[in-house]
């Protein structure tokens, strides 16, 4: 054999082998299309069945039990549980009982299959399961892989299972940020049931450093927005030396708001630190109370870009407050001037000063206040 | 009794037209389903249905687009508009745009069925 006919031989075996290929991989596609249409098919033909399961005023119709092992029908469940709501859930947490749906997708998430088909039984779980359900979703809060953990957290939110949200919280410290930051939606969803374990978590846990959860647990106290919960957190702001732990607790203080939000507010505003002085300044102004506008109007004095600025903003959003911002474009102070002017402008006072002077209406705050931004912002500029 | 009454469910998911037509089905009506926003504009116009279920988030048109088509077309058709989207402003602009009541998912089947008859007399 000469090098041609070697050469020609190999090509048509290369040739051969990618032919092969080419048609396994059509036949592949094709069966794979397949099947994706009858599971479709299925999928259709069980949300008829719970559909008319549901709907129906007589006999309901025998839903056969052998179901419970083909995945289209715990779509189809999963699908018309996020499509209705009522009392026909009620219906269809009957249905998944009696098949032992549920049941069997426990199972799954003990064995040892691979990840994919565990996490397909956590998700479902999480869709479908009801308080029977919680315990195992509770020892699968310690699973080794982080996305069943936070689907276990998510049913555990979704059913609402009070116990669970200690077990929660024992997880809150030992993860990573972000599945922390997962497991704290899930805490918000149990809204104010969680307060208090919340609060008992911050105290439990506050050091000097590291309070990674702790501030996390903090600004889920503000985004559940118990309005109780304000004395405790004014408790953790005066305890804190943790720079980002009070930080935490002032926002999370001006979104619960309330009177006994305004004092340690006031306090911090007057901080040596000018990251609290900034934020206490936006808190005071989310509680949206005039009477610390007087109290407000120092901080456009303020040595700090930021604190002039957030007050500023603050003042703006404040009833009365344009006042002060108009006062201090007439001050000696160029930094609280610009401040107030930028907070003016952002507010539509500025806007609104333009168009009576358009109109030849123009108040004498309205020259004063177009006068400056005409001559331009003083420090900035 | 009156005649059977037409009704037809636009959604371009296969679930919600499913369990809504088969409810509707049980009550007594006739019931076409649609899973996009061309479709269900073009069957609005010729099917002649007693009341159509628009879904507001579909392929082709939105829900809201189809009701300002058909209204500047002169077709009043008996709308409700079903959406997920929890939006009060397509609620406000679809009762603007000649819906006849706005329904958010996930919705109570009793309720929606109470609202449908209401549309439906016989």
């Amino acid at each position: 054999m000469n090098e041609t006919t070697v050469g020609l031989v190999i090509l048509g075996v290369v040739m051969l082998v990618a032919f092969a290929m080419l048609i396994g991989l059509v036949m592949l596609k094709a069966i794979n299309r397949r099947r994706a249409l009858r599971r479709r098919e299925r999928h259709s033909r069980y949300v008829a069945l719970i559909s008319r399961r549901i709907a129906a005023k007589d006999t309901p119709e025998p839903i056969d039990s052998s179901t419970v092992v083909d995945d289209s029908f715990l779509d189809a469940v999963i699908d018309i549980r996020n499509v209705i709501t009522g009392r026909q859930i009620d219906t269809l947490a009957g249905i998944i009982d009696g098949v032992g749906l549920a049941r069997r997708q426990e199972q799954r998430l003990r064995s040892r299959f691979p990840l994919g088909r565990r996490l397909r039984a956590a998700v479902s779980l999480a869709e479908i399961g009801d308080e029977s359900t919680a315990p195992v979703l509770i020892t699968h809060l310690a699973d080794r892989e982080p996305e069943i953990r936070i689907q276990c957290a998510r049913g555990l939110g979704r059913i609402q299972y009070e116990p669970a949200i200690e077990a929660i919280l024992d997880r809150f410290g030992l993860e990573q940020p972000w599945v922390r930051a997962r497991f704290a939606d899930t805490l918000v969803r149990f809204g104010g049931k969680a307060t208090w374990p919340l609060v008992a978590f911050v105290r439990a846990n506050l050091r000097h450093d590291h309070n990674e959860g702790v501030i996390e647990a903090i600004r889920v106290l503000g985004v559940i927005g118990d309005r109780e919960v304000g004395p405790s957190l004014a408790g953790i702001l005066r305890v804190a030396t943790d720079p980002e732990v009070r930080i935490a607790a002032i926002e999370s203080l001006g979104i619960v708001g309330g009177p006994l939000a305004i004092r340690p507010l006031k306090y911090t505003f007057r901080s040596t630190d000018w990251r609290l002085r900034a934020k206490s300044a936006t808190s005071l102004g989310h509680i949206g109370d005039p009477s610390i506008n007087a109290v407000l109007a120092r901080g456009l004095q303020d040595s700090n870009w930021w604190v002039r600025r957030n007050t500023a903003s603050a003042l703006a959003a404040l009833p009365g407050g344009d006042e002060l911002l108009l006062h201090a474009i007439g001050s000696d102070d160029p930094f609280a001037r610009d401040a107030a002017a930028e907070a003016l402008a952002d507010c539509g006072v500025l806007a609104a000063a333009r168009e009576r002077d358009d109109a030849g209406q123009a108040t004498d705050n309205d020259r004063l206040l177009l006068d400056y931004v005409g001559a331009g912002l003083q420090v900035l500029s | 009794m009156g005649d059977i009454k037409r009704v037809l469910v636009a959604d371009d998911s296969d679930t919600v037209t499913t369990v809504l037509a088969t409810a509707l089905e049980l009550e007594g009506y006739e019931v076409d389903k649609v899973d996009n926003g061309l479709a269900a504009y073009e069957m609005g116009i010729t099917g002649n249905y007693d009341l159509i279920i628009l879904d507001h988030l579909m392929p082709g048109l939105l829900g809201l687009e189809i009701l300002e088509r058909w209204g500047k077309e002169g077709h009043n058709h008996t709308t409700i508009v079903l959406s997920g989207v929890d939006d009060d402003r397509i609620a406000v602009d679809s009762l603007e745009a000649g819906a006849v009541d706005f329904v958010r998912k996930p919705f109570r089947m009793p309720e929606l069925l109470a609202r449908i008859r209401s549309r439906l007399p016989d």
